[in-house]
């Protein structure tokens, strides 16, 4: 059966063309302002890469911020429960995700595939990809490289605010202190960290915890993240498209 | 889900109930508004005024308070006070409430309505019933007591009628008449599917306040008749449990989405819920003396330490087989939010799943809340 899934989230739309259990077909876009085109976009990029026509796909399940203006999807479903799927595919022995994105954050205890719990961070942008995004920029330095420059900091600053409009003004004073790009942004990246670590250690989670969505590809996050749990975290090759696949993998499922 | 009729015909009895409060003050009836639980009604009652619930739900009102009050406190604060210093100066809507009352009932329960209450004084007659924090020291009985006598002689001076213990034991008789009612609804909720959905309930209690306790009890029996005429549902939704902050008139946010998301509201661990009727007064004691007994065990968590309101999440959870409780509370509502910890904890070793929804009176977070929701709804289905 041929099923597609599509993730429709605030920064990036992802979608995941599932035939049978194995091939895997996957398309990154930007969102934009437009969740339904970036969504159909997306979807075709998949169809055209597999060369399966439209009409052969069984089901369409759409997940993300956007789930529910994807019209000629046929169901919706949670990004929660979307990640858990994926990341179960891909990581049987998964027991907790940390899931950061553009605009939230969420932590989700795992068991045998199921969610039994979760927690998210949803009022700002403390925590999340806009939060690194805003910093990157004060800082000057490209988001893609932030985490490499934090990880050749050997005295992180101390940021101590997390709201993302201090934050920036508190790199500015600290470069006005004379503080190195280096030390600042090991400083915001710890800051993140600290922050997700503390939803972590309330959900429990010990082993076995996936880091998934855009900012898992962010390695000064993942080895603040590693410093302040104190466990070795397990990011998927592919951190962005779980929810799309979880979706997708979902549709298999339900219509077996 | 069946629609029934009584919700309909409540919301349309109140625009005679303003008329018939007008023509009764005209007549010299006193009429008094309140905002919480904590206010016994009986003694109002008994001394021949009538009462009216002040609002406290609607999100307009809360931007008017805001030049008055800080932002950083509660929206059921911010919006009661906004209700009743609107100027009219904006193109929000003056609360019809605040101007049919003679005297504000108030009650000490956090520190936002405390100091609220100082302020509107400013505006409106306010008598404030001081409340005992510790409520199961024998000490604070006697307090409480002590200060429902001072109430009742207040609301005497206020309707010149003398509050007799055979009108107060009417009043309690009648009152828990209702309670008994309510009890019977919501035995009807016990079934699996339920018959009448949350969100229905939440509007038939908010409203209560406003209507006459015999209009109310007629409408409670319409409405447990047409519940027992109405074709039963088929299918099983998860069964949820709201515990937390009251959701004053013009605040059903987080029932309409559970509900509209495939939940099913079942019961409400929270002042416009169960905890209204739940506990009756003993009507074989000394009048004065059984209501400030039951008064003072209502688990607010202004309470400390307040375990009460754990048990009864948990009997609720129980007694009405939910598959999940939804914690719902206001943003900067620091009792209700620091609470949640223990009632989770609890919660988890009965093996109950719980979503925490803090939240105010705006739209921001509605997709958010609904992600969490549907989430939920995944988990326990």
């Amino acid at each position: 059966m041929i099923t597609i899934g599509i993730d429709a989230g605030s920064a990036t739309t992802k979608a995941v063309l599932v035939n049978g259990e194995s091939n895997i077909i996957k398309s990154i876009r930007p969102t934009a302002f437009d969740f339904v085109s970036a969504a159909d976009d997306a979807c075709e990029d998949v169809l055209e890469m597999s060369g399966i026509d439209r009409k052969d796909v069984k089901h369409i399940y759409s997940t993300g911020y956007g789930r529910n203006s994807i019209k000629f999807a046929d169901k919706s479903i949670s990004e929660i429960t979307a990640h858990t799927k994926g990341v179960h595919h891909l990581y049987p022995e998964v027991r907790g995700i940390i899931d950061i994105g553009g605009q939230d954050c969420k932590v989700i205890s795992v068991t045998d595939g199921r969610v039994m719990d979760f927690i998210m961070n949803d009022k700002c942008a403390a925590g999340t990809g806009k939060f690194l995004e805003y910093t990157a920029r004060a800082l000057e330095v490209p988001i893609d490289r932030l985490g490499d420059v934090a990880l050749s900091s050997e005295n992180p600053a101390e940021i101590t605010s997390m709201c993302t409009v201090f934050a920036e003004s508190e790199v500015i004073s600290l470069r006005a202190k004379g503080f190195s790009k280096e030390d600042i942004a090991a400083g915001l990246v710890r800051s993140i960290a600290r922050r997700v670590a503390v939803m972590a250690r309330q959900m429990g989670l010990q082993e076995n915890v996936a880091f998934v969505g855009g900012v898992a590809k962010n390695t000064g996050i993942k080895a603040a993240l590693e410093k302040e749990l104190g466990i070795s975290l397990y990011v998927l090759p592919e951190p962005q498209i779980t929810g799309a696949l979880g979706a997708a993998l979902y549709a298999q499922e339900k219509h077996q | 889900m069946h629609s029934f009729k009584t919700p309909d015909k409540i919301k349309n009895s109140y625009s005679s109930r303003i008329c018939q409060i007008a023509d009764e003050r005209k007549k010299g009836k006193k009429v008094v508004g309140t905002f919480c639980l904590f206010v016994p009604d009986e003694i109002i009652f008994a001394a021949g005024a009538d009462r009216v619930i002040l609002c406290g739900g609607k999100n307009e009102t809360i931007p008017i308070a805001e030049q008055y009050l800080p932002r950083n406190i509660c929206p059921l604060v911010k919006s009661s006070f906004g209700s009743l210093v609107n100027d009219g100066s904006s193109d929000v809507k003056s609360c019809s409430h605040f101007s049919m009352v003679d005297m504000v009932i108030a009650e000490n329960t956090c520190d936002s309505k405390k100091k609220m209450y100082e302020l509107l004084g400013n505006y409106i007659p306010t008598y404030v019933i001081d409340l005992p924090q510790r409520p199961d020291s024998p000490e604070a009985l006697k307090y409480f007591l002590s200060e429902l006598e001072k109430f009742k002689s207040a609301m005497e001076e206020l309707t010149g009628n003398r509050v007799t213990k055979d009108r107060l034991r009417e009043e309690i008789k009648s009152s828990n008449e209702t309670r008994k009612l309510l009890h019977s609804l919501y035995d009807m909720r016990k079934k699996d599917p339920a018959p009448i959905n949350g969100t229905e309930i939440l509007k038939l209690l908010q409203r209560q306040y406003f209507l006459s306790p015999g209009e109310f009890k007629e409408h409670i029996r319409n409405l447990i008749k047409e519940v027992e005429e109405s074709e039963p549902e088929e299918n099983h939704r998860p069964r949820i449990l709201i515990s937390g902050c009251p959701m004053s008139g013009g605040n059903s946010k987080v029932p309409e989405i559970i509900e509209d998301r495939g939940g099913m509201i079942v019961a409400e661990e929270s002042c416009t819920g169960t905890r209204s009727f739940w506990d009756p007064v003993d009507e074989d004691k000394e009048p004065m003396l059984a209501l400030a007994e039951r008064y003072i065990k209502i688990p607010c968590s202004c309470m400390s330490p307040n375990d009460r309101r754990v048990d009864n999440n948990l009997e609720l959870a129980e007694e009405f087989d939910v598959d999940g409780v939804v914690y719902y509370t206001l943003q900067f509502c620091h009792g209700y939010n620091i609470e949640k910890h223990k009632v989770q904890q609890a919660l988890k070793k009965a093996g109950i799943p719980m979503l925490f929804i803090e939240t105010d009176y705006s739209g921001s977070d509605v997709e958010q809340i609904k992600l969490r929701v549907d989430a939920f709804m995944e988990m326990l289905s």
